[in-house]
């Protein structure tokens, strides 16, 4: 039997051998998509930012002027601090409005009320939708003279709540961060709720034995071990609100109408490299270093970030 | 550790070989291709070219040209190839960049087409024969900065104030012959009840364009657009100023909660009869047709404010080129040739329902033959696309963003001109 076997093991380990081979094969396809697709892209747009562009004609090499005028040079310095300004903004109000909601929503169906799971699809289901599609719907909902906001206000005799909503520019801007929040609001509360449910249940059973309930209990046991989750949806809430384009380009178009209120960092980005229209005069050099800067932003932030919170993870 | 190493690298070169082979396989196919199609060049002596465009809403209107371009040139195929309007720069460019693209090529009008022809991508066309019949407003939309031709002229589009006959009618009202008969007709109609101006100032461009209708009636039209050009005059000069106060004193005409109406609000106010008046360009009347088939178009030149000739206001909206890159440049110089001639231009008008850029055309439509007189007439360049679409932001967006703030109460008229001024300044030269 045995002298039958040995040659059979062998087999077996030339195979394993070759299948630890064949393994590293395996990454190249994916790892060719990342490096023509995204690891490329970056770096052309990297290199684009070092030189003059005449249109879509690459001029000479000017080394950091681009990202000089971009801070020194009216109207692009102008429009770079507005459009941060409103991205912090909209980082701002998805963490309170967004999340701060989703959270409580989350522990409410986790509390195993009726019809959780009907609340749980219900809150989700804005997220199946194209943003082109959200910001259309709102775009008919929020419209001054026939839309259903100022409809339903008018129903109710409130007259002087009626507004262009997204042709002011104090609410404009304010209008389609809500409507990002609403968009949102069921992918954080999918996120919190499984980080409630992967809380063990005996560890809240001996915290009951211990006294700890209600606000008490959220607050110093379920909180904690909460963090996790919370750093998860702070990171993505953060690097979308810095990203913000599609649902900004979908209402109000490529200028960050009216008058560059609703303007973000991308939608400005997009109206450099691309121009703001049909015809409209590009700036890729700029673009560029625009894009290069995000990017850096974005990515060192959320190094930073995540570092931090590691070291004040909780284990369970 | 070292044998899995050398694997990883004969897997990345294996992979890398493979790679090639598909890319030079592909290359060899096309290759193949090519020269089969060079084969039948040679026997039957068919060339096929293609033409890139915005215009998808055309492609039907386009069979109808190269058909009739094939009754004369039988042997020369030509495939119209439209991409997305709000893409087809970009898809250009990128071809453009890479050595390729169409063989024709839909040229916007003046500083982004002249910029690609001062890039070296468009072939000079100066040698083709009846270019001559086009006027030099026309043939400016793709004259190079070194002086040579580079497109054929295709269509006009104008602008001006289109209104509701039924509603002029039945409020007794005729065509304003001078500004202050414009604003007591603006009054009349606001008096009954009708929205006089349907326009919304949500979306930018719209503002150019109706400036472009207003303002000349200001800052007296041609006059005051040659000045400029040579540098004489700026844009914080009174005529200038006055032209976007004129825009500021239209304001209470216009619908309610214009801040937020965009194109198609605005569009639907005036084909539902809700509004009386429509600053707009020729290319909406079909559109407005459309909505609308029993709405009867009329327009009116804009009356001048400082006792002038009234005027429409009117460009090249479009030109054909030819790829410097083509394989078949004569071929398509062939074609060229063919939108100079009188057959094309009628065939144009009449099938895509648009001013031709050739003068003396007639149209079948009433309308669309009246624009075209006026435009020989009494047209006043778009200053804005014309002479002033270059700059980043272009001093015509500048232009929109700050009468948008105007409107939102954020900026006055003379903000509004210093600012067209200073977006101006750093870019723009006066012709000697």
């Amino acid at each position: 039997m045995q002298t039958m076997l040995q040659p059979n093991t062998t087999k077996q380990k030339r195979l394993k051998k070759r299948k630890r081979w064949g393994i590293h094969l395996f990454p190249i396809p994916a790892l060719a998509i990342y490096g023509l697709f995204i690891v490329y892209p970056q770096l052309a747009a990297l290199t684009y930012s070092f030189y003059d562009w005449k249109g879509i004609k690459r001029g000479v090499f000017i080394g950091l002027d681009n990202y000089k005028n971009l801070f020194t040079q009216e109207p692009f310095s102008g429009y770079f601090w507005n459009s941060f300004g409103h991205n912090v903004l909209y980082f701002a109000v998805q963490m309170i409005v967004q999340n701060g909601l989703a959270f409580l929503l989350a522990f409410i169906i986790y509390q195993k009320i009726r019809g959780a799971e009907f609340f749980k699809i219900a809150y989700f289901l804005p997220r199946l939708l194209s943003v082109i599609v959200v910001g259309f719907l709102w775009k008919l909902i929020l419209n001054p003279n026939y839309g259903a906001l100022n409809v339903i206000f008018g129903a109710f005799g409130l007259e002087n709540l009626k507004k262009a909503w997204l042709g002011d520019p104090d609410t404009a801007l304010m209008a389609i961060i809500l409507v990002n929040c609403w968009f949102g609001l069921g992918f954080a509360v999918l996120i919190f709720l499984a980080g409630f449910q992967a809380i063990p249940r005996d560890l809240l059973e001996a915290a009951t034995l211990d006294g700890a309930k209600g606000l008490m209990m959220l607050r110093r046991i379920m909180l904690p071990l909460m963090m996790p989750s919370i750093m998860i949806m702070t990171v993505l809430t953060f690097i979308q609100s810095f990203e913000a384009f599609e649902l900004v380009y979908a209402m109000q178009g490529s200028q960050g109408e009216p008058y560059h209120a609703t303007d973000t960092l991308a939608v400005f980005f997009y109206r450099l490299a691309f121009g703001g229209g049909t015809g409209d005069s590009t700036a890729i050099g700029l673009g560029s270093a625009l894009a290069v800067l995000l990017f850096l932003f974005i990515s060192v932030i959320t190094a930073f970030y995540l570092r931090y919170m590691q070291k004040k993870q909780v284990d369970m | 550790m070292g044998k899995m190493g050398k694997a990883w690298l004969v897997g990345v070169f294996v992979f890398i070989l493979m790679f090639a082979a598909a890319c030079s396989k592909d290359t060899d196919k096309t290759d193949m291709s090519d020269s089969g199609s060079k084969g039948n060049d040679k026997t039957e002596g068919t060339v096929s070219l293609t033409i890139g465009s915005w215009r998808t809403e055309d492609t039907a209107n386009y069979e109808k040209v190269t058909a009739a371009f094939n009754k004369k040139y039988p042997n020369i195929k030509v495939e119209f190839k439209p991409s997305k309007n709000t893409e087809y720069n970009t898809i250009l460019n990128t071809a453009l960049q890479s050595g390729e693209g169409p063989d024709i090529i839909h040229l916007r009008p003046y500083a982004p087409g002249i910029a690609l022809a001062d890039a070296g991508y468009l072939e000079p066309l100066d040698d083709v024969k009846g270019l001559d019949v086009f006027p030099d407003a026309a043939l400016q939309a793709s004259k190079g900065s070194d002086g040579k031709q580079y497109g054929v002229p295709v269509n006009m589009s104008t602008t001006q104030m289109f209104y509701n006959k039924k509603i002029f009618k039945d409020l007794n009202l005729k065509e304003p012959k001078t500004w202050d008969e414009f604003i007591a007709l603006n009054e009349t109609i606001k008096k009954k009840g009708i929205i006089p101006i349907a326009i919304g100032t949500k979306e930018g461009w719209l503002l150019s364009a109706a400036h472009g209708i207003i303002g000349p009636a200001h800052y007296g039209a041609n006059d005051f657009v040659d000045k400029i050009t040579k540098g004489q005059t700026n844009f914080t000069s009174e005529e200038f100023v006055n032209s976007i106060k004129a825009m500021e004193q239209l304001k209470k005409y216009f619908p309610d909660n214009s801040e937020g109406l965009g194109m198609d609000d605005i569009r639907t106010l005036f084909a539902t009869g809700q509004a009386a008046m429509f600053p707009m360009g020729s290319w909406e009347i079909e559109v407005v047709r459309g909505l609308n088939p029993d709405i009867e178009i009329g327009y009116f030149p804009m009356p001048s404010a400082i006792g002038k000739e009234p005027t429409i206001t009117a460009w090249v909206d479009g030109s054909f080129a030819v790829n410097a890159k083509s394989k078949h440049k004569e071929e398509a110089k062939k074609f060229m040739e063919f939108l100079t001639t009188k057959e094309f231009g009628e065939l144009f008008t009449n099938e895509f329902k648009m001013i031709s850029a050739m003068p003396g055309v007639k149209s079948k439509d009433e309308l669309v033959t009246s624009l075209s007189e006026a435009v020989e007439k009494i047209s006043t360049p778009y200053m804005m696309v014309v002479y002033f679409a270059g700059g980043n932001p272009t001093t015509k967006v500048t232009l929109e963003t700050e009468l948008q703030g105007m409107y939102l109460g954020k900026q006055t008229p003379e903000g509004v001109a210093k600012k067209v001024q200073e977006s101006a300044d750093t870019w723009f030269k006066p012709v000697q």
